[in-house]
């Protein structure tokens, strides 16, 4: 079984994690068209590289970072979220809103 | 709280120990609670708390309980000595720290016994011998498929593990710890 | 056959302690120390299994488990290796696949009629006409059975444990003794894994250089040096049974599967010895050179009938002279060559008085006429292509032992990744490219002579300790030279029959034409050739007919064996019990903290995912009877339901409304304080998600219900989500904190009034949707007023070790009332009575929300929540399907859940819910039909059991107590 190493909790069996999916930024979704939203949702990035993956550490429910050659599976590195996403994100303020 | 808690408090594992070369012990009703937020270690220093330096370790601190810090901003005080005290219903915050639900959510198990580590290596993918896991070392991982923690420390001179499991799967955690325990009687 | 036992014979064994056992009814003497197969063989029976395909007689080859001639039975478990059985009092071993008896097999027929079966007979033959297989499968099944499993032996406790090591060294010959050996003086942690019950390798049973004197002094010493040696971990009749990721390797051990995480490996697996192809080499008494020198050093069994050797290289030799050394009549050395490494041997042979017949090779071995073993060898001349020429003589023998060279034990490290390629100068598979802490040494990487192997085994210490970062000092020292220049490989060791049975694969019973003639097909590809001939696919897995299929496929296409190749190594190595795989098997089950009561209330439990509720209470013969009354209680008097199982996720924090707002498809920013609202999530793509109640329980404090199943991918999103967004909150899954039960019927504000309630329950102070905090019986509770059921009711919310307490309160408090406990079942009659729908039942992965009429819970005036992009593009497209109610008469057939709704002939949708209802006397469900059948009134087909259609008539929801007002009261 792989090993997968949690930031926060260090190496694990494979097993104990939950993958989250491709790290991908959210388009504006207020000025994106149909057809490259639909892109977003659907699409995952699929040509030979290091992909960049959202993984969860079951126990600890600790989501963070993984960069993974999606070719040789190998698990170049690991890192707590905040590294990439550093800033509060907001949406257009609500207005009316009940 | 008009009613006295010790009355009613149930434990899953009803505080039953289950003695033997490696025996049992139900501690879900001893006193617990903790912190979670950015301001969650401050506020316990504050009054008075150690806390570990890293995450993941449990250190002795006042009172004879334990301060358990399972990330940069979370700890649990563990007080095996005495009985659950107030069950929080998480409405008293701040907000950079708030009060968990550690003494509902968990059962508390403690393994006592020599070959400890043998039996917790037919449930848990962690190494857990002596050399690999330090007293004061916690892990957040999985036993018998189940998410839980497991700590190894010193309980009155016994060098015992830890293990908190979601107090639902109490009695089946048990049940795998009394199986894996057979070869060991 | 004859026993010996002393200081170099018989090292295993202590003929002082008789064993006896039966073998085919008959009984057997062996002694300690044997397996059943080596004392089957001291006993002269050679005969010990039957062929898969021609059931021809045959008998240990290997003797190590390495073939698949010794499977036998025994009365709780079939295909077990007789050669790796210990021999045991009172053991009952059967043979197998065979029809009559194994001495006289009915089914031998077929090896008389064999050349109507060529390759790839059974696709060809058992297919046509259409359907006849299935007539065929059960003969074929039995006739090419591999024995019967006992259906009523009781399963045994099968273990499973982990461990650690820093090296794992899997095979403790004499590469594996002195690599764990230099590895623990150096301070690693090593676990030395031996399939054999003694550690040793070939040193208990090889007289390296001749001289069996100092391999065993060398290995004693080795041994004893490694089982006082408090770092290493001796696991003996242990199996590492394949090389997963990280170095994390099953190892079986009789009933305990091991899974050692290692940081580093080293493979000191060895190699398996190659035979000559020739006609019948499969015959009773042929055996590798290895399995005579096991025979006598091991087992101390003595060959009476003379010894012929067949060598394709010097070691053979080695295997002639120990044989007479221990007394057995060694006639002949037929050497396939005619060049030795070493002439010394030759030289030796003609001193101890044995035949050497020098570029000759057995053309044919002959059966005895009263026995099904060999009798009789035919040595022909070889020309110099290596063709057989002319016939020299015909010696009479009981036994041939061959040796045409060895094939690394590559299995675990092809797993691993690594690469064999064939070297032509030395006729060797060698394996390379290996992956990030993994190490060969000895045989297994080419190198035959003793210290050479020792050194290799050293070496590997050295780089596995080095990647450890274990400096060397002055015992590790550095590297040491190996060179690998023996040849012991054998280039061509076939001799093709016009009559063929020259056999390449034992286990499948093919013959070199079989071979030629799946490539000659155009089964180039090797891989082809496996699947098409089904060579290696037997128990062995190519351990023996791996190199000599490479070697004929590469010769029949005119490619290179390195080009040609060998096909994949897959897990496992050997067979393995799937008792060992399933082992001490884990069911996580949840109980809530009420699970006892509900038991002594007599409820039927029923899983709900992982967790244990009450399906009803009472009689399951009068089952439909007490879920009646459990809803007639809840709809006139008053029942209670734990509904423990409701996630519960707490939300607290300055950005804990704009998280809500977010997460829900509802606006949550201005929701009263007090107040509760249902709560819907989409995903991404729009589809509903999950849902729940989210109660308002400060400014800054939400407390969000969720499905049971849902509830933990809710909060693993909600807490990838806040990874992104970083909104002031803490999100919390309470869930086991918090348990639930649920007081519902008209006369639930009187139950609870009478157990001490602190608030004041009346409608006008509690209202409908309303939530509260109070003491309930002393106990502080999170009351909602909710109506899944849709009648009074209040859910109330209490830390889980005191729900023991409430429940008993509320029971004893309730009697007066009529109160009664009910499950599951009447709980979804009376949500489908309210036309309530449930995430993941009446909903699929591809549910939007307006296919369920949803609409109301959005807001459309929200900025963002998750999902809102899409449920607005999905939204400009005219919908599909839709859910709607419906009901039929009380007498028609009734809908199941999944039976289809028909539309002019084509399903348009299915049947998610559907119960008969007391209450109504109607048969009452939910439906996804065409929109345009949406319209109530409407009458849709739906196809029920044995394709009875039942026209149902649309009809608005609620079913029951349409405009809502028993659930206000």
């Amino acid at each position: 079984m792989k090993i997968m190493t949690c930031p926060l909790n260090g190496p694990r069996n494979i097993s104990e994690f939950v993958y989250g999916g491709q790290v991908k930024a959210m388009p504006d979704h207020q000025n994106v068209s149909d057809t490259d939203w639909a892109h977003h949702v659907f699409y995952e990035k699929n040509d030979v590289g290091i992909v960049l993956e959202w993984w969860m550490h079951s126990p600890s429910s600790f989501w963070f970072i993984a960069e993974r050659h999606n070719a040789t599976d190998e698990i170049i590195r690991t890192y707590p979220a905040d590294q990439l996403f550093k800033q509060r994100v907001d949406f257009v303020a609500n207005e009316g809103e009940s | 709280m008009s009613v006295h808690l010790d009355h009613i408090f149930e434990s899953p594992l009803r505080g039953l120990s289950h003695e033997g070369d490696i025996s049992i012990h139900d501690l879900t009703n001893r006193h617990r609670w903790g912190l979670r937020g950015q301001g969650a270690a401050e506020a316990l220093r504050i009054q008075g708390w150690d806390l570990p330096e890293q995450p993941n370790r449990l250190v002795a601190s006042i009172n004879q309980s334990f301060v358990m810090a399972l990330s940069q901003r979370e700890f649990w005080v563990l007080d095996p000595h005495n009985d659950a005290a107030d069950l929080a219903m998480g409405n008293d915050f701040t907000t950079d720290a708030y009060p968990l639900f550690c003494q509902s959510s968990h059962a508390w198990l403690v393994l006592k016994g020599s070959e400890t580590s043998a039996l917790m290596a037919k449930l848990c993918s962690v190494d857990l011998r002596p050399d690999a896991f330090n007293l004061g070392d916690v892990a957040q991982t999985q036993m018998a498929l189940i998410n839980c923690i497991v700590v190894r420390h010193d309980l009155a001179g016994d060098d015992v593990f830890s293990i908190f499991v979601d107090q639902s799967y109490a009695e089946y955690a048990l049940e795998a710890l009394l199986d894996a325990r057979q070869e060991f009687l | 056959m004859k026993r010996v036992k002393n200081a170099h014979f018989g090292q295993w064994i202590d003929p002082s302690q008789t064993i006896q056992f039966t073998f085919e009814g008959g009984l057997v003497q062996g002694v300690e120390g044997d397996t059943v197969a080596s004392a089957l063989l001291a006993n002269g029976q050679w005969v010990q299994s039957r062929s898969f395909k021609y059931h021809r007689p045959r008998g240990p080859l290997t003797l190590c488990g390495y073939d698949a001639n010794t499977l036998v039975q025994t009365p709780v478990a079939p295909n077990l290796l007789a050669d790796r059985l210990p021999a045991e009092d009172h053991l009952a071993v059967t043979a197998q696949n065979y029809t009559g008896s194994l001495h006289f097999d009915l089914s031998r027929l077929l090896d008389w009629f064999g050349r109507f079966l060529p390759v790839g007979f059974y696709y060809k033959a058992f297919f046509k006409p259409r359907g006849i297989w299935a007539w065929w499968e059960p003969i074929v099944r039995k006739t090419a059975g591999l024995g019967i499993s006992n259906l009523s032996v009781k399963a045994p406790y099968n273990d499973k444990t982990y461990a650690f090591a820093d090296v794992a060294v899997i095979g403790a010959g004499p590469a594996g003794l002195n690599a764990a050996l230099l590895a623990a003086n150096a301070g690693a942690q090593v676990t030395l894994v031996e399939q054999e019950p003694r550690l040793g390798g070939s040193m208990n049973y090889h007289a390296f250089e001749g001289n069996y004197e100092t391999t065993k002094s060398a290995r004693d010493a080795l041994v004893a040096a490694i089982e006082a040696h408090e770092n290493i971990d001796v696991l003996c009749s242990s199996t590492c049974n394949a090389w997963f990721g990280d170095h994390y390797l099953p190892i079986i051990q009789k009933s305990r599967l091991i899974k050692l995480r290692a940081k580093q490996t080293i493979l000191t697996t060895g190699s398996s010895e190659q035979h000559v192809v020739f006609r019948n080499n499969d015959l009773p008494g042929v055996v590798m050179c290895s399995a005579l020198d096991r025979l006598m050093r091991l087992y101390g069994v003595v060959p009476s009938a003379p010894v012929v050797v067949l060598a394709g290289n010097d070691l053979a030799y080695r295997t002639a002279f120990s044989s007479q050394d221990g007394g057995a009549n060694v006639a002949a050395i037929v050497d396939l060559r005619t060049t030795y490494n070493d002439p010394a041997l030759s030289d030796e042979a003609k001193r101890r008085g044995i035949a050497l017949f020098q570029g000759c090779g057995i053309y044919e071995a002959t059966q005895g006429l009263f026995s099904h073993g060999l009798s009789q060898v035919d040595v022909h001349k070889l020309d110099e292509r290596g063709e057989v020429a002319e016939k020299l003589v015909s010696i009479d023998c009981g036994l041939l032992a061959m040796s045409a060279g060895f094939m690394p034990s590559y299995q675990l490290a092809c797993q691993a990744g690594a690469v064999l390629s064939y070297d032509d100068s030395t006729s060797q598979f060698q394996l390379s490219n290996l992956p990030q802490g993994m190490h060969l040494a000895g045989s297994v990487n080419s190198v035959f002579s003793l210290d050479l192997v020792e050194a290799d085994g050293r070496n590997a210490a050295r780089q596995a300790l080095s990647n450890l970062g274990i400096a060397p000092d002055s015992e590790t020292g550095s590297a040491e030279d190996v060179n690998f220049t023996e040849q012991v490989n054998h280039p061509w060791p076939f001799l093709k029959h016009p009559k063929g049975r020259e056999f390449v694969d034992f286990d499948e019973d093919l013959q070199i034409k079989d071979i030629i003639n799946a490539a000659r097909m155009g089964y180039r590809d090797i891989q082809l050739v496996k699947r098409f001939s089904t060579v290696g696919m037997g128990p062995s897995q190519g351990r023996h007919s791996a190199l000599p299929t490479a070697r004929l496929v590469a010769k029949t296409t005119d490619r290179t064996v390195h080009e040609t190749g060998v096909t994949t190594a897959r897990p496992p190595l050997m067979p393995e019990p799937l008792g060992l795989l399933a082992g001490r098997r884990f069911h996580p089950l949840r109980r809530t903290p009420l699970h006892h009561r509900h038991i002594g209330l007599g409820a039927q439990m029923t899983p709900a995912g992982s967790w244990q509720r009450p399906a009803y209470y009472g009689d399951p013969v009068q089952r439909t009877a007490c879920i009646q009354a459990e809803v007639r209680a809840v709809r006139q008097g008053v029942g209670i339901i734990d509904v423990s199982t409701l996630g519960g996720i707490e939300l607290r924090g300055s950005d804990a409304p704009e998280f809500m707002n977010r997460l829900y498809t509802f606006g949550f920013v201005k929701q009263p304080i007090g107040k509760t609202r249902y709560a819907v999530l989409t995903n991404e793509q729009g589809v509903v998600a999950d849902d729940g109640v989210a109660a308002r329980l400060g400014e800054y404090h939400y407390y969000v219900t969720a499905t049971s199943s849902g509830v933990d991918r809710v909060y693993r999103d909600m807490l990838r989500w806040n990874a992104q967004w970083r909104l002031d909150l803490d999100i919390a899954n309470v869930t086991s904190a918090f348990s639930a039960i649920n007081v519902a019927g008209p006369l639930s504000r009187q139950v609870i009034e009478s157990v001490d309630c602190s608030v004041d329950l009346s409608a006008q102070h509690f209202p409908y949707l309303a939530y509260q905090e109070a003491s309930v019986a002393g106990i502080p509770a999170r009351m909602m007023r909710v109506g899944f059921v849709g009648e009074l009711g209040y859910e109330l919310h209490v830390p889980s070790p005191l729900m023991g307490e409430l429940w008993d309160r509320l029971l004893t408090s309730g009697k007066a009332h009529g109160i009664r406990p009910f499950g599951v079942e009447a709980q979804r009659l009376l949500r489908l009575e309210k036309g309530h729908i449930i995430i993941g039942q009446d909903t699929d992965g591809m549910t939007q929300p307006d296919e369920v009429s949803l609409r109301w819970a959005i807001s459309s005036k929200k900025p963002f929540f998750v999902g809102s992009k899409s449920v607005d593009i999905l939204s400009k497209s005219p919908l599909e399907r839709q859910l709607v109610g419906f009901e039929l008469g009380a007498t028609s057939p009734q809908p199941k859940e999944g039976h289809l709704v028909i539309r002019n002939g084509h399903i348009v949708g299915s049947v998610t819910s559907c119960e008969y209802s007391p209450t109504l006397n109607k048969i009452i469900g939910l439906a996804y039909v065409h929109p345009e059948d949406a319209v109530p009134g409407t009458t849709v087909v739906i196809r029920t059991d044995d394709a009875v259609h039942a026209h149902a008539r649309v009809v608005k929801t609620p079913f029951y107590d349409p405009d809502n007002l028993r659930q206000a009261l």
